[in-house]
């Protein structure tokens, strides 16, 4: 199979790769290793923004690549309840073909799984 | 470009024989029709067809009247089951084969099912291994056919071929096809010892030509009565090949076919002693990885392939990885975006998990101990960058 080159550039680095551990930080999970795709974000959140941002990812180059941009581009940003992208726009900018649309879903599911919680204690009134 | 350890797959073509085959083409005399025997050009190319096919049967063990050359391994393997298939279709209609053939076999049993035959499906061992009782148990009086391949294409399990012709030759119908595509140069191949009526064969597995095979057919009488293997040709338009396989023979090919498979003859023991020695060094370094798992016997097998699993990599990824590095093939055949796991290793028993992210290192002549050392330190990189990337993995 062949890849873009941004797929093939964050496939390669695991720069995001990783846990975090500690206060402010807020993870969520979607798929399973035995159906051949699982993703896990862990978000950690200071004054209402992404502060840091790692993920793990077993599955196929693309899933690895989308997963490793959305914790790279969360990082500064502010936490929303939603992809920084539409899974239409990510399938567009990785090259990702129609049979793995169901993979983007998972990563999709993984990154609200981590956000919501996250959006919630952002948002409660202090 | 990357180390080739995908020998299984195909071969480079021998310099010597690329060398010859160059000759042939370019030659003023030896471009004449093999078939045509009213002048000598047609003479030189005949005869070089025939020194050919001397030298092919030579290497197996068989005379070279029995030898009929074809396009390659799945022709041989096409002609031989549906030949033999309508030869004896008054005879009986059922074939026994196995989950682990080549799909040159499985495909065409598979047509046969669609017309109405039966076909049964031997379920291996999880060491890839048949035992010859599971095919007399799966005989019956109306079997006509038993395919089961020699060496095995992707674990390079090696099948005990001549107990199961011995069983076939007791039943007294079942005629007995091996595709041994994946033996020549890696393992002994006697066609009249192994008691296959049938054998296919290719050159571009032992550093011939692609596009190039044959189909080895006993011409000896059978004990039990049945006389001489027949079969129905399926190709027609000239005779040639005793009318069993129509159409002009490439003279350049079949010459390069010979003298690949008689320079395998030559060295194979002593390659095969050479070959055996890196698959090892290999085997330590890919294993002390950890959570990597061996496909196949490790006993029974050529030395010439190595198909291991990855625990905790998913297998797109793991051939993704390391393609710029080595060109392997992978437990998988990617019909569309999504890849299907291997049926070979889903028939010993392995995971779909862990049948996609196997690997099947493929060694040959040019593989060195570099080479080795190059796949294993990119193996070992990769994989534990993989693993780092995907955390721990649950308990199975």
């Amino acid at each position: 199979m062949n890849y873009n080159d941004l797929t093939r550039a964050y496939f390669e680095s695991d720069a995001s790769a990783g846990e975090l551990t500690g206060p402010g930080v807020f993870r969520g999970a979607a798929g399973n290793h035995a159906q051949g795709t699982w993703v896990q974000f862990d978000l950690q959140l200071t004054a209402g923004m992404v502060s840091a941002a790692k993920f793990l990812a077993f599955g196929c180059p693309h899933t690895i690549a989308v997963a490793a941009w959305l914790a790279e581009q969360a990082v500064g940003g502010q936490v929303v309840p939603q992809l920084p992208e539409s899974v239409q726009a990510l399938r567009d900018r990785f090259a990702v073909p129609v049979e793995k649309m169901g993979r983007l879903l998972i990563i999709e599911d993984a990154w609200l799984a981590a956000v919501i919680p996250a959006l919630t204690i952002a948002r409660a009134p202090t | 470009m990357p180390v080739y350890l995908d020998h299984a797959a195909t071969t480079p073509v021998d310099v010597r024989v690329a060398a010859r085959m160059a000759d042939i083409l370019r030659s003023e005399t030896e471009y004449g029709n093999p078939a045509s025997s009213s002048h000598g050009y047609g003479d030189v190319a005949g005869a070089l067809v025939e020194s050919a096919r001397t030298q092919v049967a030579a290497a197996v063990g068989a005379s070279a009247a029995e030898v009929i050359f074809t396009s390659g391994a799945t022709e041989a393997n096409n002609l031989a089951i549906f030949g033999i298939s309508h030869y004896y279709r008054e005879r009986g209609r059922h074939i026994v084969t196995a989950r682990t053939e080549h799909k040159a076999v499985l495909d065409p049993c598979r047509e046969l099912e669609r017309r109405g035959w039966k076909v049964s499906y031997l379920v291996p061992d999880k060491e890839g291994l048949l035992d010859p009782a599971q095919v007399a148990a799966a005989l019956r009086p109306e079997t006509v056919l038993v395919s089961l391949m020699h060496v095995n294409n992707e674990i390079g399990v090696v099948q005990n071929i001549a107990a199961i012709g011995a069983i076939c030759a007791r039943h007294g119908g079942a005629w007995l096809h091996v595709d041994a595509a994946q033996s020549v140069g890696k393992c002994p191949v006697h066609f009249a010892s192994l008691g296959a009526d049938l054998m296919s064969l290719s050159a571009h597995k032992v550093y011939g030509p692609k596009g190039v095979g044959a189909l080895v057919i006993s011409q000896r009488g059978d004990s039990g009565g049945r006389g001489r293997v027949q079969l129905t040709a399926l190709q027609f338009g000239g005779g040639q090949e005793r009318a069993l396989r129509a159409g002009t023979l490439a003279t350049h090919q079949v010459v390069g076919m010979g003298l690949a498979f008689e320079i395998a003859a030559q060295i194979s023991s002593v390659e095969t002693a050479r070959v055996a020695h890196l698959q090892q060094r290999l085997w330590q370094g890919l294993a002390a990885l950890g959570g990597v798992l061996r496909n196949g016997s490790a006993t029974r097998s050529v030395p010439h392939l190595l198909n291991v699993s990855f625990e905790g990599v998913e297998g797109e990824s793991l051939v993704a990885a390391i393609r710029r590095q080595v060109a392997v093939s992978t437990g998988s055949a990617c019909t569309s975006a999504l890849a299907e796991p291997s049926y070979v290793l889903r028939a010993l028993g392995r995971s779909e998990r862990l049948s996609e992210s196997s690997l099947r290192f493929g060694l040959g002549r040019s593989t060195s101990e570099a080479d080795i050392d190059v796949a294993i330190a990119t193996l070992t990189r990769e994989v534990g960058r993989l693993r780092k990337v995907a955390g721990a993995m649950p308990a199975a």
